[in-house]
């Protein structure tokens, strides 16, 4: 594959978070890329690191949480020569231009709560505005007229209306849409969307869902979709990243995942998803055990403890990437070459 | 946002109307003769009884509670507070020359005070966990920790006695100019002892809600938009901060009112605050009524000025 | 017994906290030395506080009188000692007084909702707009000059705060599933009221009543400085100030409102570290 249908490529990329005394590895060694145009979903239990991953991307990370190693590679179209550039975004100063001018333009966010994200105290076209006058170079008459263009694609009603009220006024799905708004009024290369839909109502989940995809598909944008929720992942997921304890145990297309996975871990979480079809008597699975605290110190495969096929090899030394012959990519001793139990 | 603001001058006439009511009914309960209080003490002590009666009679003392009330209320509209025994003035005319200082000073401290004390704050919670906070919220505890006439000594000795760069107290130079500029240095220290409590006060208020605001997620909005931290701190976090921070301006505006009765005496300044002061030493009771329900009726006014402000910063407040 | 074992291990974690922030230990170690040495004026000082001694007027401080003595021969460092037993009595009594009024009415309010909250507010609102210093000059003439009157004073001038601070925490419980639940397993009004809501607003009743113990401290201090407070023959903080009027004893004789004053700002200041370690150990969401 060519080098330039990667939008974003993060390669063993470290997080930490210094809490008190303690150093707790959020995010410990994540390789993960975006091709353009598609949809990677990164998905985990909650304290996984997925959110912190998509945070360190941004570089929006707390104060005390700081990229200790990695990198993290945008590729972007230098804006005088037009030619492709590879910027490193773990070297650029948190809160210096270069990175201010990424944020916004080149890569948008939104987050998991629309009731919290939105400023109270400002109307939403001016939240909107905020974010289109900060790259572009454009009147207020014009950016008004773009953005009541954009709010009636998200489908909201009367935008010229709603444009100039605030946020207290408006539901959580529209909220959200707003956060679409905010996000896209730039047309940036890649949406990161933080869990979009995990404080919505289930009707409005699909709408939102919709609304990210048909963004997508008109504007080119890739999407980093974090979440929880598998069905998600089987609706608008090209590929996908599964992620345990701050590391992606798993890495492949949907179908990859989906009918053919490989971490134990992968086929535990399938199995405790429902499916259409299921018999009356079949019970949901169930992951044995529970994550273990953020600050644990790991001499071996994180998972080892809850692991159904775990040998006592696990627990004493980390395992490495296996990438299969289709470019399936799986962390577990039992894929590593020489392994007895290797299938392929 | 006028709709707002009619309302709460609506909102406005029962309490000035309470307050009034008060006001009335506690000198109605006063013992002695009400005609005393009615008219020039000196005038009275000439009457006869008859002469006396005549005169209730005509005031419309002698008629029915409601009706006096109101009587007395077209008094007070017109500016008659009644009479003091102890001056021989009518407290109107008294107000009238002692109330505009105390008011200058109240709202000069607390507009100064508020705004150094938000700037600290805001200062102080940028700065967070360096030594620029550490200083401010050391200062600011040692604010609330001394009583603000022990400020006011210390200020006296080293700026007044000591340094002479500015009068030891008083309101504005004998036979000299008396305009605003000529009488500000005699403010100045006033003005310094009455709002540091409320500069402490404020510092650590505003630090923690700003540290606290800057947690909320729309700071996150704000920073993925690539805005600059100066914006994101001020116009997104500064902004929202000041809605509760008002809130405790509000709270100690009657403070700074309360106050000024120490701190004017203090420095010897003539407001309303030593004139009851005095009054209270006579055994002047109306005057120390009439000076309280009006510096309530002024901080009522004061407040709903600072509420207005809190509208104009939130919109949830102003819609609802 | 599992209730039991939850509280004391909540209360161990709360020491723990409180004990890990220096400055609160700090004020608290403070705060005992004053109480301490007030308490046990009379072994710590041979002086008596009230003896008027003519020829030792205006003494400057010795190794017989510490901090000198003040205009008509009386020892100053006796009489901060007497005078922070009366300081403290009084912030220490008002504050306990203005919470429990200011408790009764919160919890009135905020459990009854509806008409009876909104009268109570309304009252509280109206209250608060008078200038306590001024409605203290109001009702002194009336009921005079003495230390309990002093404390009723306070008490009825400031139990605005504990009352808001009450009603808030109770009404915003009641919106607590814990609370819905004893509800729904049909637990009687008063027994959700003083065994479920009351020990869910202690925390920050605490922490105010042990601030406003040194707000009283500072008022009556501000009330003697104007003659205002307990009468001038009771030594109190605010009373030896007062002393200090005329800009040439200011001048003269320092020791008489500097040492009172610097007693009154340390005792408040670790009253105030004090009170905000509290505040910090008893809040469940700070670690």
């Amino acid at each position: 594959m060519a080098e330039q249908d990667y939008i974003l490529k993060v390669n063993d990329l470290k997080t930490y978070f210094k809490v008190g005394k303690k150093t707790v590895r959020a995010v410990n060694g994540v390789t993960f890329d975006v091709k353009r145009g598609k949809t990677l979903c990164i998905v985990g239990e909650s304290g996984c690191g997925k959110s912190v991953s998509a945070h360190s991307v941004m570089q929006l990370l707390p104060v005390n949480g700081k990229i200790v190693d990695g990198s993290v590679e945008l590729m972007t179209k230098d804006p005088e020569t037009g030619e492709m550039r590879t910027i490193r975004l773990d070297q650029l100063p948190r809160s210096g231009k270069e990175m201010r001018q990424i944020r916004g333009k080149e890569i948008a966010m939104i987050f998991q709560d629309p009731m919290s994200s939105l400023n109270p105290v400002y109307t939403v076209g001016s939240q909107i505005m905020e974010n289109l006058r900060n790259h572009e170079k454009i009147s207020r008459k014009e950016g008004r007229e773009k953005i009541i263009k954009l709010l009636a694609e998200l489908g909201i009603p009367n935008p010229e209306i709603r444009y100039d009220q605030y946020p207290h006024e408006f539901s959580g799905g529209m909220k959200q849409r707003i956060m679409i708004a905010i996000a896209m009024i730039c047309n940036p290369t890649m949406l990161i969307a933080d869990e979009p839909t995990t404080a919505l109502d289930v009707t409005i989940q699909a709408q939102i869902l919709d609304l990210i995809r048909k963004m997508q598909r008109e504007h080119g944008t890739s999407v980093i979709l974090i979440t929880h929720n598998m069905g998600i992942v089987a609706e608008i997921a090209d590929e996908v990243a599964v992620m345990y304890m701050g590391r992606v145990v798993e890495f492949g297309t949907l179908k990859q995942i989906f009918t053919n996975p490989l971490h134990p871990y992968t086929k535990a979480l399938m199995r405790s998803v429902p499916v259409l079809g299921m018999k009356k008597d079949e019970e949901l699975a169930t992951i044995e055990g529970s994550t273990p605290d953020a600050s644990t110190v790991f001499n071996g495969c994180e998972f080892a403890d809850r692991c159904e096929f775990a040998t006592p090899e696990c627990s004493k030394r980390f395992p490495v990437d296996t990438v299969m012959e289709d470019g399936h990519r799986v962390r577990c001793l039992l894929f590593e070459e020489g392994h007895p139990n290797a299938e392929s | 946002m006028l709709k707002y603001v009619l309302r709460k001058l609506v909102a406005l006439i029962p309490k000035l109307l309470a307050i009034s009511l008060i006001l009335f009914v506690m000198m109605d309960l006063l013992p002695g003769d009400p005609l005393t209080r009615a008219m020039n003490p000196d005038t009275y002590g000439q009457l006869t009884e008859e002469l006396k009666e005549q005169y209730r009679e005509a005031m419309g003392l002698n008629k029915p509670l409601p009706v006096r009330y109101l009587n007395w209320l077209g008094n007070i509209l017109k500016g008659d507070f009644g009479w003091s025994t102890s001056t021989k003035q009518n407290i109107g005319n008294m107000l009238a020359g002692r109330f505009p200082y105390t008011v200058e000073l109240s709202l000069m401290s607390v507009v100064i005070g508020s705004f150094l004390g938000i700037l600290f704050g805001y200062i102080a919670s940028i700065f967070k966990n360096t030594i620029i906070d550490y200083g401010l919220t050391l200062c600011s505890v040692i604010g609330v920790s001394v009583p603000n006439f022990f400020f006011g000594i210390v200020f006296l000795l080293a700026f007044a006695v000591k340094l002479k760069w500015l009068p030891t107290g008083g309101r504005m130079e004998v036979g000299g100019a008396t305009d605003f500029f000529h009488r500000f240095k005699f403010m100045i220290l006033p003005i310094m002892t009455q709002s540091i409590g409320l500069i402490a006060a404020l510092m650590r208020y505003t630090r923690s809600t700003m540290l606290d605001v800057l947690n909320r997620d729309y700071i996150k909005t704000a920073r993925s938009k690539g805005l600059r931290e100066a914006t994101v701190n001020f116009k997104h976090g500064f902004r929202n901060a000041m809605i509760p921070v008002m809130t405790i301006v509000c709270m100690r505006i009657p403070m700074i009112v309360g106050g000024s009765v120490v701190v004017e005496s203090v420095f010897n300044y003539p407001g309303t605050g030593q004139m009851s002061l005095t009054a209270l030493t006579a055994g002047d009771i109306p005057v120390v009524m009439v000076t309280t329900m009006v510096s309530a009726a002024f901080t009522l006014a004061a407040s709903t000025i600072v509420d207005i402000v809190t509208a104009m910063l939130d919109p949830r407040i102003r819609m609802e | 017994m599992n209730r039991k074992q939850g509280r004391s291990s909540l209360t161990k974690r709360s020491l723990d906290k409180f004990f890990k922030n220096r400055m609160a230990v700090v004020g608290a170690i403070f705060v005992i030395l004053f109480v301490g040495a007030c308490i046990f004026a009379p072994l710590i000082t041979p002086y008596d506080p009230t003896r008027l001694v003519p020829p030792d007027r205006e003494l400057p401080p010795s190794a017989e009188h510490w901090l000198g003595t003040d205009r008509v021969g009386r020892d100053i460092f006796a009489r901060i000692l007497y005078g922070g037993r009366m300081s403290i009595l009084i912030g220490v009594s008002s504050a306990i007084g203005a919470t429990a009024l200011g408790t009764i009415f919160g919890c009135i309010a905020g459990f009854f909702g509806g008409k009876v909250d909104r009268v109570l507010v309304t009252i509280q609102e109206f209250v608060s707009i008078f200038p306590s210093t001024l409605l203290i000059m109001l009702i002194v003439p009336f009921v005079g000059r003495s230390v309990p009157m002093m404390i009723f004073i306070f008490i009825i001038t400031s139990w605005g705060a504990p009352m808001r601070i009450i009603r808030g925490r109770i009404l915003s419980l009641k919106e607590e599933p814990f609370i819905e639940s004893c509800r729904a397993n049909g637990i009687s009004g008063m027994s959700i009221m003083f065994h479920h809501m009351m020990p869910n607003t202690l925390g920050p009743v605490i922490v105010n009543a042990s601030l406003n113990v040194a707000g009283f401290i500072l008022s009556e201090a501000g009330l003697s400085y104007i003659g205002l407070g307990v009468p001038e023959t009771v030594p109190t903080w605010g009373n030896i100030i007062n002393a200090a009027k005329r800009l040439d004893i200011i001048q003269n004789t320092p020791m008489l409102w500097v040492a009172p004053g610097v007693a009154i700002g340390v005792f408040v200041l670790a009253i105030n570290f004090f009170g905000d370690g509290l505040r910090d150990a008893l809040d469940p969401t700070t670690r």
